[in-house]
């Protein structure tokens, strides 16, 4: 009977999984027109261009720009917390060396390096008068395929559990995700390895709610200490739902409830109930 | 629904207006006066190197485990910057147990051999920097620098078991250039262990000073 109930959960899962998938995909498509960024362009016209002698210090590949909006302010070093030492100004050029998180540190026609915010960037002119943008990357950009990277903490079948999660978002609704987890518990330890297919009906929601569908494989070991047996390897059928979180333009908490269904080779196919709290980091 | 109605007048309104348009031909009137003088604006991305991922070697460190001693503890660390507040990082370290004092004052036969007292760990952790700042030597330096407080979790291995692991801890970056600094590092491990016949927690502090450089 127990199977009947776990085979019974995997199956509205899947069919609440396939369901939101249907109704979602309209609204997306109507989302992703409405969330293009486009630089804000000011008032000042776009500065005029001098042949402006690179400085020794600059890499060749440093991409030469120049300052577009009034002022940018240069701090010492890639935080906010960090002095403004100087101010580039308004159709100036400079170099772009490298990006530190939200930062970028550029030099100067007479060597001065600093760091400025990605943020303040919306202004810059390349060579031929172009707009150089500096990209941002946000979870709200739904057309931008990405990677994000997660640690979970949870309890997997009353043991503790860490995870790992590795996701590449193909559409604004659906992502694949690789997951390994350990867990450590009184009488056995246990990994799992699983590709899941990730599918977020609202992804613009601020809460936003996921449903999971997935294989993969658990091992478990039971403790040496208690009982001499052998480590097991089971397929595993994997569904969850679970809720995402967007603190910050890049950072999501995420929380799931998930049903692993163990085909093992006894008698009686086993469940295992799990839940995670965790992280999610847009690369 | 309704706004797929909407839609598709809209665009059978603008095809209309379209085609009546062209129908107009160069019969139109005010054809020399509105046309948009627009320029468009090209816009590319800007071709930029990430420094994002920082690895640490640690140079010497020190950890203790709770009635088994002090010990060398070699290891390392791979972390990503998240923003200016948070990175995220993956810490591997291996480690000794020594004697423990039981074993020392009863003389008996010791309570495990030499390969279960080989320690090593890995955790998951979120850091925090929570005073970013500068130091200053002498006249004319200033180095970047941050201090942090950083938890996780993971998994600690010695005498044939794994043992969960809760980690905290506080540390020191100092940046000696864009790409390299000296961390000082130190954390409370703690977990769970039967080694005495029942289970206890314990506390195991670590102290380790570290080279990273970021890429």
């Amino acid at each position: 009977m127990q199977w009947f109930t776990g085979l019974r959960c995997s199956l509205i899962a899947s069919a609440l999984f396939i369901t939101t998938l249907l109704c979602s995909a309209g609204a997306a498509a109507a989302d992703l027109s409405a969330a293009s960024s486009e630089p804000s362009p000011s008032e000042l016209p776009p500065p005029e261009l001098h042949a402006v002698e690179r400085p020794a210090q600059v890499a060749d590949d440093a991409e030469q720009v120049v300052v577009g909006s009034p002022y940018l302010d240069m701090h010492t070093g890639p935080g906010r917390g960090y002095p403004v030492f100087h101010v580039a100004e308004y159709g100036e050029t400079l170099w772009l060396l490298k990006r530190r998180t939200d930062w970028i540190k550029v030099a100067l026609r007479r060597g001065q390096t600093g760091w400025v915010r990605v943020a303040d960037l919306n202004e810059l002119y390349g060579a031929d008068g172009e707009l150089v943008r500096v990209p941002l990357p946000d979870f709200r950009d739904l057309d931008s395929r990405r990677f994000n990277l997660g640690f979970t903490y949870g309890d997997f079948d009353g043991a503790d559990s860490m995870g790992l999660s590795l996701g590449y978002r193909f559409t604004a609704n659906l992502s694949a995700e690789l997951r390994a987890t350990q867990a450590v518990g009184a009488f056995s330890d246990s990994q799992t390895y699983q590709l899941a297919v990730v599918h977020q009906p609202f992804p613009q929601w601020r809460l936003s709610p996921y449903f999971m569908l997935g294989t993969g494989l658990t091992i478990t070991s039971p403790n040496a200490t208690i009982v001499a047996t052998e480590d097991r390897r089971d397929t595993a059928m994997l569904t969850g739902v679970g809720v995402k979180t967007y603190l910050s333009r890049r950072f999501a908490l995420r929380a799931e409830v998930a049903n692993h269904y163990l085909l093992t080779s006894r008698e009686d196919n086993q469940e295992i109930f799990e839940w995670k709290l965790g992280f999610d980091v847009y690369l | 629904m309704e706004t797929g109605f909407r839609r598709l007048s809209v665009a059978a309104l603008l095809c209309a207006g379209i085609s009546s348009a062209w129908a107009q031909g160069s019969d139109d009137p005010l054809g020399g006066l509105v046309s948009p003088d627009l320029e468009r604006r090209e816009i590319r991305e800007a071709q930029i190197d990430s420094e994002n991922i920082e690895v640490t070697a640690y140079l010497g460190g020190i950890m203790n485990v709770e009635d088994f001693g002090s010990n060398a503890l070699y290891g390392g660390a791979l972390a990503y910057h998240i923003n200016e507040d948070l990175f995220m990082e993956a810490a591997y370290g291996q480690s000794e147990l020594g004697e423990s004092s039981y074993e020392r004052l009863s003389g008996s036969a010791p309570l495990l051999t030499d390969e279960q007292r080989k320690l090593s760990y890995y955790d998951l952790s979120l850091a925090w920097n929570l005073f970013p700042g500068e130091y200053f030597l002498f006249d004319k330096l200033a180095l970047n620098s941050s201090f942090y407080l950083i938890g996780g979790i993971g998994n600690t291995d010695f005498a044939d078991d794994s043992h969960f692991t809760y980690n905290v801890g506080a540390g020191v970056r100092v940046l000696t250039s864009d790409w390299l600094a000296v961390r000082l590092d130190f954390r409370d491990r703690v977990f769970d262990h039967e080694i005495f016949g029942e289970a206890q927690t314990t506390n195991n502090l670590s102290a380790q000073l570290g080279v990273s450089v970021f890429f």
